[in-house]
Parts: C-alpha cells; structure tokens; sequence
C-alpha cells in the first residue's frame, strides 16, 4: 500500500529530523582504507539490484575551528546538489522513474555516500552517482538553500523540536568539549554562518581523494562493475590528508552536570562517559552483554527500563549504550556508518516531569552503581547472553545494512568474518567472570557527565549542588517493595560541586 | 511452496513493471489465507528468509474506535496493556521467554489499527504461536500494573509534545473533524490521557469487545513451512471465542466551507502550513480515489513544477510534500510546507491554490503519469526485501479492508488512472471550501 516515496505516513516526522539522521559519529581503532581499489564486496548472486557504498575518511572532526558544519554540508551538496552534468532538478528527474536514490550520511569521523538501484537501471544510476562525487558543482543556489537548511536544524528543529536528541547532543559537547568531537557533525551556528563556497571546494579537495575513499558493492552486480567503481575512484584528485588522532578527552573530575534551560519543558537526561573499547575487541563484546541487561535499547526487559517505567510509570523508557546510536526515537536496530574511536558509555532517560528529574538520575546511577559493585549474577547473565545469540541476527536484515556492518569492519579493523560473525561466537564463548571482570574495569559512577534538558534549570541545580533528597509522588498506589527502595533512592548520594554545575540558555547551545 | 523466492521476486520486477496491467496482481509471493471457524484471518507468506519469519497481530481497531467521551488515546493505550501477561504466562514470564529467544517485537496504534509484530527466528515459531495466542484469548493484568502504564503513556505524549509536527496534525484533525474519531490522533488528548489510571473497568470491555477472532488478522512472513504452522495456529487459536461489537463511529457531516486556524507552537520553528483536503474511504479499485494518490506526487513531488520553483529555484521552502489518503472512513489528503521567510506564508499558500487550479483545469503529462506509475511499482517491490517489509507494507491494507487482496486490486486500479482521472480527480477532492488550512508558527 506504499504509495511514491515521498508519501509515507511519518514523512513529517521523518522530515522534522532529516537533517539529524544524516548526522552521524564516527571511529575507529583500527586501519582507514588503503587503497582506492580496495572494495568490500558482498555479492548476492541472484539479487537483481545493487547496493552501493562510498567511504570516505572524513567527517566532522575534520571542521576547520570557526567552520563547524563543513564537512556536513560538503556531503551534502554532493548528495543533494548539482553536479556539472546535471543539475539537481535534472537528477531528481532522472532517478525519479527508477525509485532509486543515493544519500550521505556525516558523522564524526566516517561519511558515506550509499545508494541502491535494480539492476536494469544500474548505467543511469552509476552515472548519477560517480556524477555525484566526481562532478559536484558546488553552485551558489544549492550552497545557499542547504546552508539555510543546516542552521535552520540547528537553531530550531535541534534546540526546539527533539529535547532527547538535544541532551545527547548537549552531552557530547560537555564530554569532549575542546576536541574536535564536541560539536554535532551539522555543526554550530557561528560555523555555518561563517562558511562559503571556498571553504566547501577546499574541503571537497583536500578529503575526497582516491585514497581516502573505500567502495562497496553488495548485490547482483556484474564482475565488471568492480574495476569500473574502482576506476571511476581514480578519477579523484591524489592525496592522502593526514589522519587525526582520536579526540583528546579531558577526564571527568566528579560529577559534573550541564543543564540545557529551556522555558516549558519537561526533563530528558543523558549521562555518561568515555570507554576505551573497540568493536572485535573481546572485552567490547563482554560489556554488551551486560549494557543489553541494564539497558538494551527499546527492551522491556531490560533493567533500568524495568526499574524506571515498570514499576514507577515516569516516563516511556530508559536505555544505555556502549557505542554511538543516533536517532534512537526512530530506530530499533544499531545504526551503521558511525564510527567513532573515542565512544561513550552512556545512558538515556527519556523525558519526564522535572520535578522527578533528580529521582530519576540517582534511580539510574544507582542500579549502575549496583551493577559495578555486583555484576552480573549466572541467571542474568545466561539470559542476556541467550538473547543476544539471536538477537544479533537483526541487526543487518538487508544487503545494503550488510554493506554497512563490511564498511565498519573495516573502519574498526575488524578482521576475519567481521563484527556480526564475531558476535555471535562471542555469545558462546564468554563467561560470566569475563562480563564481570569488564563491567568492574569499564564501568563506574564516580566521574560522569550528565546533560539535562529542563524547564526548570535553577530548582535542579540548587537540588543537585545541595544533593537534597528529591522525594516522589506518585499518581496511583505503589506496592511496599516499591516504597521501599523509593527510600533508598530518595537520599542515594551524588556529590555535586557548586562549580561543575552549568546553566546553558537553549538560545545559546550550539551557537559557536 | 512459493510462487517465486527472494531472488525471483526481483528478477520478476522489471517484468512486471513492463506488464503493467496485464493478468497477475503485483504482490509477487504465493499467499495462503485461511479463515478458522471463530473467523480469525490467517495469511501466511512463505519466502526465503535467512531463518526469520515476522508474526504479525493486526487487530482492526485503532483510534478511529474510540468512540465515547474522554477515551482519546485508548487503543494506544491498550496496545501497552497488551504486553501485561496472562494467568499462564505472566508479564515477566512472557517477557523472559521472548528474550531468550532473542525476538525482536513491538507494537503501534494508529488511527485504523494496532499492530503487534515480533520478528523472530522461525524455529521459535511454535512457541511464540502459543504465547501470541494466550495474551489475545486471555490477557489479564492486576489494577497496579494498569495505573503505573498510564503514566508511562503520559510520558509518551510528553516527549511528543515538542515536536511541532505533532502539535499542527492535532490542532488540524481537531478542527477538520467535528464528528468523526479521526478528530483526534491515536495519542489522545491530554486531558484524556491524565484520566486513564482511572479506567481499569473500562479496559475490560474494551479487551471484550474489540481483542475478537474476528476483529484480528494473522500475517506471518517467513520461511515456514504452511501446513505445520497452519496447524499450530489452528490448535492455539481455535478456541478463541468470537463476540466483537462494532463501535457505531459517528459520520462526519459534509464540510461546505474553509476553516482556517493558526497553530502556535510554544518552541522555535519556521511556518508550517498543512492543508487537510476531505477525501472519502479508501477503496482499492476506486479509480478517482487512486488518481488522488497519483495526483499527489505529480502536483507536488520531487520533480514537480511547484517542488522545482518553492523548493530549488526561488527556495521559499524548506520542503513541501504531501500524504495521500488511504484510510477506512473518509479522511484527509494532505498538503503541507515548511516555509522560510515566515512573511511568505501567503505566497506559500497561493502557489498552492495555484498549482490546484492547474491540475483542476489542466491534463497531467502522459509521459509523467507513466513515470510515476513505474515509480510507484518499482518503490513497492524493492521494499520487499525481508519479512518484516514484507508484513508492515502490506498491515494497512490489510487492516482497513480485512484482507490481502486489495493490494494487487489497488496496483491494477493505479496502472488504469488516465490523465483525465487524476484531473477528475483534482475537481473532486482538492476543493478549497473542504479543506482546514492550519498554519503553525514557532514563538520566536
């Protein structure tokens, strides 16, 4: 029953966050692409499309200072502007008849450029897409109408219509504040407004070159179109910019809290901080298991979800990560193509009245609290580990998510069968101790960001600084077990100095 | 067993696109529908799929059910009931054998139905089949777990209110519909929504009346094997019984003239204006109500004369797209824009008016409409691709006409649209004395 593409029911709320889902992180230990002829293939002999991917090791970390939101609105210019064969008006028309497209997604440290098509069409839409990254014209309209796009994300849709997307956003920038992953990859707006034609054909130059590009290819393609996507790549100018370092992170010193004020909202909290952890590594795995047990992303089962919405009703769920998952309202899975070597441990309560805001934050950091003291029990433990034996398999359902999962093997160094083979041998083969010996060495409560979006900015912090207890009503009967460990949580200690807290005006995240 | 496997439903593709029209639906996989004696339909799609198979519970109500006074929001609200256990199995039971499983499941509302799916693997099919049984023939929850949901759902509604979409499309509906449920969204009304802990007795009668054999729709997608799952549905659900009590959903009066109303929005956001046109039931083999689907993306797709001026030449837009109307009871055809310069709303609004009356006077491009029509085919089996695809493109048609075939019906009617139809069309429904045009602005 789907109609032409563009009608989908959600459209609006799809459209409400597009700029944010081209947004993604990036990172990886391991080695970027080496050649340009490097592909990752992934034939599926009787699949009559073609998936495609292009990789290039670049994202936002790379933003020149005063230029944040360059590296994203380069990708998509290439994405969504003319090329010197076509204008854009002339492209949308040509891929119009084939319901085929190609996007870009920017993130930290990876951009991908990625499109799909049936097999038929594969000469008009490889054309169109090496158009795309060979040919951009960089022309003033398309420069003008996605520059204006980008800040208005910025400076509305992400301070106004998302607080759970601007608390993970305002975390970021309180963790790595000062290193190149502190702004969000669309940018700031002082970035966005600085930026000119100039900037964008410099940055196109100086990153998007044939040994900084990694192609896939996934599908039914024909054996030529290998060296014919390996060859158009040649065609980039020469150059191979220096890697980055990962960002340097300061250390969290306590607890330390920035508050988002904005006026009439309700509480969304994010809180966490940086892991030293890489996919393929075997510790990586081992917090997994116990990161799905406190806080599996969309699982009613999992337990802050249980502790926090089940039995109390506060708010509509609460999860925890131990690697980037943008746009978590709108999907369920992992997202792919968002590399990032520095990653975060990091919680996410979603949002719920600001008077139950400190509740809830001592009700989360206390079951983390509990989890570094006592790890995992061999109930638990067997039940997570069981889940995510098959559990993993949904992650890449489709050729194109496949491709995905290939490209961040090889952005992470992930060698052999990759991440999702590992994964699964990972589930059989880890013990209980291993979890535990991860939780205890990855894990703890005593220096954490916390970013919190409110209405009520000042109450919080005078609440937080004073670590008052923050008791709770509730609108229905509660049972005794639940009153019970109400008492505890009520008074559970979070040091709080009167200097780490910071009230930002929402007017003013993200400005520079 | 099936027509075609994964792979030749591609390869079939460009035939069928070639052959637009000729014999053959366009749904390309073998179907098996059968209905058991307490009239719960069952259709099973057995395709290649890596050991997945997506189980879907359509139940035939939504928001669009919500009949009484002060229910806003109900079904919604139910659907979460729905994950509260049983006297066998229960929450934290039903829970825990799902996660052992690793299933993947969730559930929605919407104005038409509640869908509950979980992808799982398709050798745990025998036991989610029991599970799935038992929680529709004899969910049971205690009146605290009750109360604690609505808070949870209350948390639902506050995380949406800052989106400002979801602030026009209620005033919209609000001010579209004075009679009929599709006033209201599937979230409910706040007001309502404080006062769901109190309906503990109501939800009874709700589960009763509507959670009924014949108010549900099975949709298993997967690679199965039909006569064995057949079986264990019939052993599970046979003995569910029937009773549903349609709700008399009250019908909208004619709309003779344009409402118009401003939406304000307590964040920062650029106008945005959305255009509700009345448009009638769905009906898959309704050719003017399929040329109105069609018309759509060609007054204001991506390579409309409109899209090609607001949007990329004189850029007074950010966006501008539509949403078609496809629901049970007659409903809207959406038109709506995100507009820049927020003193241009009324050029906005004129361009509008104007690319209507084109389409009211003018035939399309032949050559446009045969585009589009490849399009659409093409966009609906490349989406295909795996059993959880497979399900949720076909649960609303499944759910608003209780069958599967109004799919290949309503791609047959598509490929019969002339260009005299879609501009049949443009006269009938896009009349501006029935449509609400809301115009939302940010406080900035």
């Amino acid at each position: 029953m789907s109609g032409p593409k563009n009608h989908h029911s959600f459209l609006p709320i799809v459209l409400a966050i597009s700029l944010g889902l081209l947004v993604g992180a990036c990172q990886p230990g391991g080695e970027g692409p080496e050649t340009s002829t490097d592909a990752v293939l992934m034939p599926v002999a009787d699949d009559p499309t073609v998936s495609f991917a292009l990789w290039f090791e670049v994202g936002s970390q790379n933003d020149p200072p005063g230029k944040e939101g360059l590296a994203f609105l380069t990708g998509r210019l290439l994405a969504e502007g003319s090329t010197t064969v076509n204008s854009y008006e002339q492209i949308l028309e040509k891929l119009y008849p084939l319901a085929s497209s190609y996007e870009i997604r920017v993130d930290k440290e990876m951009t991908t450029l990625t499109g799909r098509t049936h097999g038929d069409n594969l000469e008009t839409f490889f054309g169109l897409l090496s158009d795309a990254y060979l040919r951009p014209a960089f022309n003033e309209d398309d420069f003008e109408r996605l520059r204006a796009d980008q800040l208005n994300y910025l400076e509305r849709t992400l301070r106004y219509a998302s607080d759970e997307e601007l608390g993970k956003a305002a975390l970021d920038e309180l963790v790595f504040a000062g290193s190149s992953y502190s702004h969000p990859p669309a940018g700031t707006v002082a970035g966005v407004n600085a930026l000119t034609l100039d900037d964008v054909r410099g940055f196109y130059d100086t990153y998007y070159t044939r040994d900084n590009a990694v192609p896939a290819l996934g599908g039914g393609f024909p054996p030529d179109l290998v060296d014919r996507f390996a060859s158009s790549i040649d065609l980039l100018p020469e150059g191979d910019p220096t890697a980055l370092l990962p960002p340097e992170v300061k250390p969290i010193a306590g607890l330390q809290v920035l508050l988002v004020s904005k006026p009439n909202a309700d509480a969304s909290i994010s809180f966490g901080f940086p892991i030293d952890l890489q996919r393929g590594e075997r510790d990586f795995y081992a917090l997994w298991i116990a990161n799905s047990w406190l806080g599996e992303h969309r699982s009613s089962v999992s337990h802050l979800y249980q502790v926090i919405r089940e039995s109390r009703g506060m708010n509509y769920g609460d999860y925890s990560y131990i690697e980037e998952f943008p746009e978590g309202g709108f999907r369920q899975m992992p997202p792919t193509n968002v590399g990032r070597r520095q990653q975060l441990f990091e919680v996410w309560i979603r949002t719920l009245p600001n008077e139950q805001a400190h509740f809830a934050l001592r009700a989360a950091m206390r079951e983390l609290a509990a989890l570094v003291e006592e790890g995992m029990s061999e109930e638990e433990f067997e039940l997570s580990r069981s889940f995510l034996s098959k559990y993993h398999l949904h992650f890449a359902k489709t050729t194109r998510e496949r491709l995905g999962y290939a490209l961040d093997d090889r952005f992470y160094g992930v060698d052999g069968d990759g991440h999702l083979a590992r994964f699964g041998e990972m589930m059989n083969s880890l013990t209980r101790e291993e979890v535990n010996a991860a939780i205890k060495k990855h894990l703890q409560t005593s220096n954490v960001a916390i970013a919190i979006v409110t209405g009520d900015a000042e109450s919080l912090q005078k609440a937080l600084v004073d670590d008052a207890p923050s008791p709770i009503t509730y609108p229905t009967p509660k049972s005794e077990e639940i009153l019970a460990e109400d008492e505890e949580i009520v008074v559970f200690p979070l040091t709080v100095a009167a200097d780490a807290v910071r009230i930002v005006p929402v007017e003013e995240i993200f400005a520079e | 067993m099936f027509k075609k496997t994964f792979s030749g439903l591609l390869f079939g593709l460009l035939a069928l696109v070639a052959t637009a029209g000729a014999e053959g639906g366009i749904f390309p996989y073998e179907t098996r529908v059968e209905t058991l004696d307490n009239g719960l339909k069952v259709v099973l799609v057995p395709m290649s799929s890596g050991g997945l198979t997506a189980y879907w519970s359509i139940v035939r109500t939504g928001a669009r059910d919500e009949v009484e006074p002060g229910r806003t929001g109900f079904a919604h609200f139910f659907e979460h009931m729905m994950f509260r256990g049983t006297e066998k199995y229960p929450a934290e039971v039903y829970a825990e054998l799902l996660t052992e499983i690793g299933a993947d499941t969730n559930a929605f509302t919407s104005d038409d139905l509640t869908g509950y799916h979980l992808s799982i693997a398709t050798e745990d099919l025998d036991l989610v089949t029991e599970l799935e049984a038992d929680r529709f023939k004899n969910l049971a929850y205690p009146r605290e777990m009750f109360e604690t949901e609505a808070g949870a759902v209350y948390g639902e509604y506050r995380k949406n209110r800052s989106n400002p979409f979801f602030v026009l499309i209620e005033a919209t509906r609000a001010e579209a519909f004075k009679k009929h449920t599709y006033g209201h969204t599937a979230m409910g009304y706040e007001e309502d929504i404080r006062q769901m802990p109190e309906l503990f007795d109501y939800s009874k009668s709700f589960f009763s009346r509507f959670y009924r054999p014949e108010n549900v729709v099975l949709l298993l997608v997967g690679d199965f094997s039909v006569e064995p799952t057949l079986a264990s549905i019939r052993e599970h659900y046979g003995d569910w019984q029937p009773g549903y009590v349609a709700p008399e959903v009250p019908e909208e009066p004619p709309q003779e003239k344009e409402r118009r109303i401003d939406v304000a929005y307590e964040g920062r956001s650029l106008p945005v204006i959305w255009m509700s046109y009345k448009t009638p039931a769905f009906d898959p083999a309704d050719v003017r109500l399929a040329a109105s689907v069609l018309l759509c993306d060609l007054a204001f797709g991506e390579t409309s004369d409109i899209y090609r001026r607001l949007v990329l030449n004189e850029q007074l837009v950010e966006f501008i797209g539509t949403q078609p109307p496809l629901q049970r009871d007659p409903g809207l055809l959406n038109v709506y824009s995100r507009v820049k310069d927020p003193e241009k709303v009324d050029e906005v609004i004129a361009a509008i008016d104007e690319t209507v009356a084109r389409f009211q006077s003018e035939l399309p491009d032949p050559e446009s409409l045969a585009n589009l029509k490849s399009r659409m085919r093409y966009d609906f089996l490349m989406n295909l691709d795996t059993p959880d695809q497979v399900a949720g493109n076909l649960s609303r048609a499944i759910a608003i006409t209780g069958g599967i075939e109004a799919i290949d019906t309503l791609y047959s009617t598509y490929d019969r649209v002339t260009p005299e139809d879609v501009r049949d069309a443009a006269q009938t429904f896009l009349k501006t004395s029935g449509r609400t045009v809301a115009v939302l602005r940010g406080a900035n």
